[in-house]
């Protein structure tokens, strides 16, 4: 993982301004960051309100991440992306120390411990260890080439450093970072070129991990019952599914108004955070809930848009890898607070609360941005 | 390109890897778009499909509603005297949930509400227990004393857990008075009986209530959408009935019970003859309904203590001890039930003699009869239509009687032969067309019909149809409410109008503005207004001539008709028929031009007293005595024959001071006389003081210039005296007598009554008044 031959090259400096940004990408991202943090603004104020006193609580903060994250994402579309194959190192590194520390200094909150603080600031090491393993993946890749299709290669190193974090997550516990990492993992060696069979492997021993999981975890099965049936125990462990439906469902056509949610009044929980996609659904409606999930299917496909006109395989892969990490969060959090799927803890980005989480999501925005500098064809 | 793995090297290095890194991206971007289709699914299925469902749902979830409470409707009598109203109270409860949480001490709170509310300590402890539920009831409808007992408690103590929230009670500030009538509540607010059953959705209004959106922690929402349901509150009931009719019915009949010991209670009615206005409604014995679940006859309810006691004898929770404690909680049910239960709507009797007014009016208006029909009564008779012979009451006979007469002695063997002459199937239409077969119709809940003979059982063709006929036509073998007997009475001599009896005048909103109002209902005309004037004239002569002479009132032309019933259906412990009777009479005054009907009916008096049992002997002085006190208060001008002038009231003028001519002018304009005793020139003391009440044609006695003398005399026991015997008695004993009951001073007159006990110390001049019964009268 010493780099390429490319990273030798004398023209290679680490301000990189050869070409023009992407604009279709960096315009979606910032209407996103906007709306987001509007609709942060909106659902968090009652809660805002009577938590913390005054109604601009969160909305202050979050406005503040928003625009360090915007800077951010300057600063890092002006760095060379070639850089990261060998920053993907200690960023890993860094990743896997943290997650080691989590339950060490970590702080607990609902029988899971997942928060550090570092420099006064909370900070889940789990985001790190999704962009860590996007990086440190597609510098692998890079690196291995055709040896990809070997079991040797294009497996065990992979599946080795997934196991390590997984494992770790795993002791948080961490279901959706877990779930997410994993399948940002898996979904990086299928680019790269990972023979299909090993994914159906990969799926059987995923699938049994699972089963495994859920029987042992009370928890955990607790949700897959009132995903089924989340009117069946309304009180309890489908009150907070129930409380997002009714968000939903009362949005409608055209929806109540911004600023109009009933829901947020501390009827849904977490209503600033995870569960953040209801209230957009309920103020904005069917209407707005759908222009929202198109900007992020338009910022998606542009990313691996991005991704197929990249200069080189590694940028190729991260941004492949980004946007895909990106794709699975949107569908996880807006699958989940849907009830299409049983409920785990899935932020959504740019729109859920937590500074850290808008800092790193801008990061990976700035690299996926540096990719399209040298793209071959970046204008269209 | 598996083969080529090794030869991927140098220059061409890569490409295998750059082809699949682009195709695979590619496969990955399809999937990254697909993945959008099942979300935009789901929202479309939640956000529009299931739109109103979770609408529904969220706005359930979101408001609160509190309901505001509809006042009850206050229950007015004609002069708009308040005969029920609601008071605000307050249910004392507690949140169990609450006490426990807050980790409350139960005993504190145990003897806490046990001394404010007077509960025991132990049902604190037992509602506290149940620590799922938030709402646990220590004590309904507590009065405003309680309640701050309870709120000082809460303060002092710094409880919490403990509630006080409002509530009404109902309050019958008359108490007993026309109880059946009104009926009462029970706790629910809902009436139960009478016309708070009957009318009470008009009296309880609609409650109303406040809809709030509502935040998780009970706040209010800044975009709140408030809605208020005003709470309408209930109607208020103006009825016809009058308080003080009232009062005087349930007193006399009170009285009669006393007099005649009756065993069974008594009920009355007045009304209207011709409106059809319900003045008063009786049944006693009564109870009160502020407290409707206590038994207020005193033996029924010994008898029922003593058999609770008797059952908590047994040990406890053996099977005989259960079926002891079943039969006593039957009884007191059974005990409750008949002291609500209002006899002059709910319940049948056997009118016997009252109806012969029925059927002379039938017979007459068909011309069956006219009044010059002669009847001959020898105590007893055989008739083709019956196999034994038909006694009539009077076993030596009427002997020769017109139609008139026939109805003044009430007897049996010439209505046998009335009915007979109009046939039993024109008396069954009759009967029909009085309305004796229909329920009246009256606003109270529980009407009974009571029953009659068939159309074809009365049918002359039929087989002891003529048998049939004869019963019926002197009342007996079937039964009537009271309240059909006194609409059919006034149909007879109001012109021959079947009218619809009602007890609610009207409705009021509570504004008073008027929302319902019960006018005359005029069914249909029974009678012509000829045979009614006939009726009025024969009726008069029952009181006047008959057996009612009893009913007569000084200074008042009544008409009436008296009946004495055997009760059908009533066994003693051998299965045989107890001879018990119900004694009643009817009576309408002024005959002359109908207003009222007033029905008294007593139900077994007992053959103790010795007083011979019958409408005429007992019913009509009821009767008598009931319009004596309600027509002057109804404002019917009394018309005093010279006769009348003895047997009233006149209060005697101040004439101290006056001269003996001054004072003779004076007590002669009150039809009054005097005697002198002493030689002054001015009147300086007399008996009775001024201003007492002594009966028209008293001898005031005049003192002038003579000490009076003060000392104190004793009345003497007038019962059974006859006039001669009663006015030497009270003569003798310095008293003045003032007679009721009946003018006719013959051989079968005696006192039966005496207003005030014999042995009784009264100064001298005292006014005693007695009842005269003729006890001829044994119909």
């Amino acid at each position: 993982m010493e780099g390429t031959e490319r990273l030798q090259t004398p023209e290679l400096t680490v301000i990189d301004e050869r070409g023009l940004m992407d604009v279709p990408f960096l315009l979606l991202t910032l209407l996103l960051v906007a709306i987001g943090v509007i609709m942060m603004f909106s659902a968090s104020y009652a809660r805002a309100f009577y938590k913390e006193g005054s109604s601009t609580y969160y909305f202050a903060r979050q406005g503040g991440f928003a625009l360090a994250g915007i800077v951010v994402m300057w600063i890092v579309s002006r760095i060379n992306y070639q850089w990261w194959r060998v920053g993907s190192v200690p960023i890993m590194a860094a990743a896997v120390v943290l997650l080691i520390l989590v339950p060490v200094i970590g702080k607990e909150e609902n029988g899971a411990t997942r928060w550090i603080r570092l420099f006064g600031i909370g900070f889940q090491p789990s985001e790190l260890a999704k962009l860590a393993v996007v990086l440190c993946f597609a510098a692998m890749i890079s690196f291995y080439r055709d040896r990809m299709q070997t079991f040797r290669y294009g497996v065990l190193p992979f599946a080795g450093i997934l196991v390590v974090i997984a494992g770790l997550l795993y002791l948080e516990p961490h279901l959706s970072a877990t779930l997410i990492i994993l399948a940002t993992g898996a979904v990086m060696m299928f680019l790269g070129g990972t023979k299909l069979r090993w994914f159906g492997l990969g799926a059987a021993l995923v699938a049994l991990v699972m089963v495994v999981y859920l029987t042992t975890q009370g928890y955990a099965s607790d949700r897959i019952t009132a995903w089924r049936d989340p009117f069946s125990d309304q009180s309890d462990k489908g009150y907070q599914i129930l409380q997002s439906l009714y968000a939903i469902g009362s949005g409608g056509m055209m929806g109540l108004g911004l600023g109009r949610s009933r829901q947020k009044y501390l009827y849904l929980p977490e209503e600033h955070n995870d569960y953040l996609f209801p209230i957009v659904c309920e103020e904005l409606g069917f209407v707005g809930a759908v222009l929202v999930l198109l900007l992020f299917a338009l910022l998606i496909f542009r990313g691996y848009w991005i991704a197929i006109h990249a200069r080189d395989r590694f940028g190729s892969l991260v941004a492949a890898g980004i946007t895909t990490l990106l794709l699975l969060q949107v569908f996880l959090n807006v699958g989940v607070v849907t009830n299409l799927l049983p409920a785990t803890g899935i932020s959504l980005p740019f729109f859920s609360y937590g500074g850290t989480a808008l800092l790193v999501q801008l990061t990976e925005m700035g690299i996926i941005l540096n990719i399209s500098r040298s793209n071959r064809n970046n204008l269209i | 390109m598996k083969r080529n793995v090794k030869k991927q090297q140098g220059a061409e290095s890569g490409q295998w890897a750059n082809r699949t890194v682009l195709r695979r991206t590619l496969v990955m971007m399809g999937i990254g778009i697909a993945a959008f289709l099942p979300l935009v699914a789901q929202l479309f299925s939640l956000m529009i499909l299931r739109h109103d469902e979770l609408e529904a749902r969220a706005i359930n979830n979101q408001t609160r509603s509190t309901a505001i409470t509809a006042d009850r409707g206050v229950i007015y009598d004609r002069n708009m005297n308040i005969l029920a109203t609601s008071k605000t109270v307050e249910n004392v409860f507690v949140d169990p949930v609450e006490i426990k949480q807050k980790k409350q001490d139960v005993a504190v709170l145990a003897e806490g509400l046990g001394k404010a509310l007077g509960v025991e300590e132990s049902l604190v402890y037992e509602q506290a227990a149940d620590t799922t539920k938030r709402y646990k009831i220590i004590k309904r409808r507590v009065e405003e004393e309680e309640a701050q007992k309870v709120r000082d408690f809460i303060n002092e103590k710094d409880v919490d857990g403990v509630y006080l929230e409002p509530d009404s009670k109902r309050y019958y500030p008359y108490g007993s008075l026309c109880a059946q009538v009104l009926g009462f509540t029970q706790s629910d607010n809902v009436g139960a009986e009478g016309l708070e059953k009957y009318y009470d959705e008009s009296l309880s209004g609609i409650s109303g209530k406040i809809i709030t959106t509502k935040g998780n922690y009970g706040s209010e929402m800044l975009y709140t959408n408030e809605k208020y349901y005003d709470a309408t509150n209930g109607n208020s009931l103006v009825l016809t009935l009058d308080t003080t009719v009232q009062y005087y019915l349930e007193k006399n009949l009170e009285t009669a019970i006393e007099k005649y010991d009756v065993l069974n209670g008594a009920f009355g009615l007045v009304m209207d003859v011709n409106t059809g206005e319900i003045l008063g409604m009786a049944t006693l014995g009564s109870y009160d309904p502020n407290n409707y679940v206590e038994v207020y006859d005193s033996e029924l309810s010994q008898e029922l203590e003593q058999q609770y006691l008797q059952a908590q004898l047994l040990p406890e929770g053996s099977p005989a001890y259960k079926e002891a404690i079943d039969e006593y909680n039957q009884a007191m049910s059974a005990a409750r039930l008949k002291q609500w239960r209002n006899r002059a709507v709910s319940d049948g009797y056997e009118p016997g003699s009252t109806f012969k007014v029925v059927t002379l009016a039938s017979a007459l208006e068909e011309q069956a009869v006219t009044l010059e029909n002669q009847f001959y009564c020898g105590g007893a008779a055989n008739f083709a239509e019956r196999d034994r012979p038909l006694k009539c009451w009077k076993a030596a006979g009427h002997g020769a009687e017109d139609t008139r007469q026939a109805l003044g002695n009430s007897c049996n063997i010439a209505f046998a032969n009335i009915g007979l002459a109009l046939g039993g199937d024109t008396l069954y239409r009759y009967v029909r067309d009085f309305g004796l077969l229909e329920k009246t119709g009256i606003d109270l809940p529980g009407e009974a019909v009571g029953y009659f003979y068939s159309k074809e059982a009365i049918d002359p063709h039929a087989v002891g149809g003529g048998s049939n006929t004869i019963t019926a036509s002197f009342g007996q073998s079937f039964k009537i409410t009271p309240v059909q007997l006194v609409r059919a009475i006034s149909a007879v001599v109001n012109g021959g109008y079947l009218v619809e009896p009602h007890i609610v005048g009207q409705i009021l909103d509570e504004s008073g503005a008027v929302v319902q109002k019960n006018e005359r209902t005029v069914l249909r005309q029974v009678i012509s207004e000829d045979t009614s004037a006939t009726m009025r004239e024969l009726m008069e002569y029952v009181v006047t001539d008959g057996t009612a002479g009893n009913a007569k009132v000084a200074g008042y032309r009544i008409g009436g008709k008296t009946g004495t019933s055997e009760k059908l259906d009533v066994y003693d412990e051998n299965g045989k028929a107890t001879e018990d009777k119900i004694v009643s009479f009817v009576g309408v005054a002024p005959i002359d031009d109908p207003q009222y009907v007033v029905l008294a009916a007593l139900d077994t008096p007992s053959r103790e007293t010795g007083i011979y049992i019958s409408g005429g002997v007992m019913a009509a002085p009821t009767v008598g005595n009931i319009l004596s006190d309600i027509l002057p208060y109804l404002g019917v001008e009394p018309d005093y024959t010279d006769a009348d002038i003895g047997r009233i009231n006149v209060t005697v003028p101040n004439v101290l001071t006056l001269t003996e001519a001054e004072a003779a002018k004076a007590l002669k304009e009150k039809s009054l006389t005097y005697r002198v005793v002493g030689e002054g020139e001015t009147v300086t003391d007399m008996i009775p003081t001024p201003n007492s009440e002594v009966p028209g044609t008293s001898e005031i006695v005049l003192y002038m210039g003579e000490a009076k003398p003060t000392d104190h005399v004793t009345v003497p026991d007038f019962y059974g005296m006859n006039m001669a015997q009663a006015n030497e008695a009270a003569v003798n004993n310095g008293l003045y007598l003032l007679a009721r009951g009946t003018d006719y001073n013959g051989a079968t007159v005696n006192v039966t009554w005496q207003n005030i006990d014999p042995g009784t110390e009264v100064v001298r001049g005292t006014t005693v008044t007695v009842e005269f019964t003729d006890h001829s009268a044994q119909d």
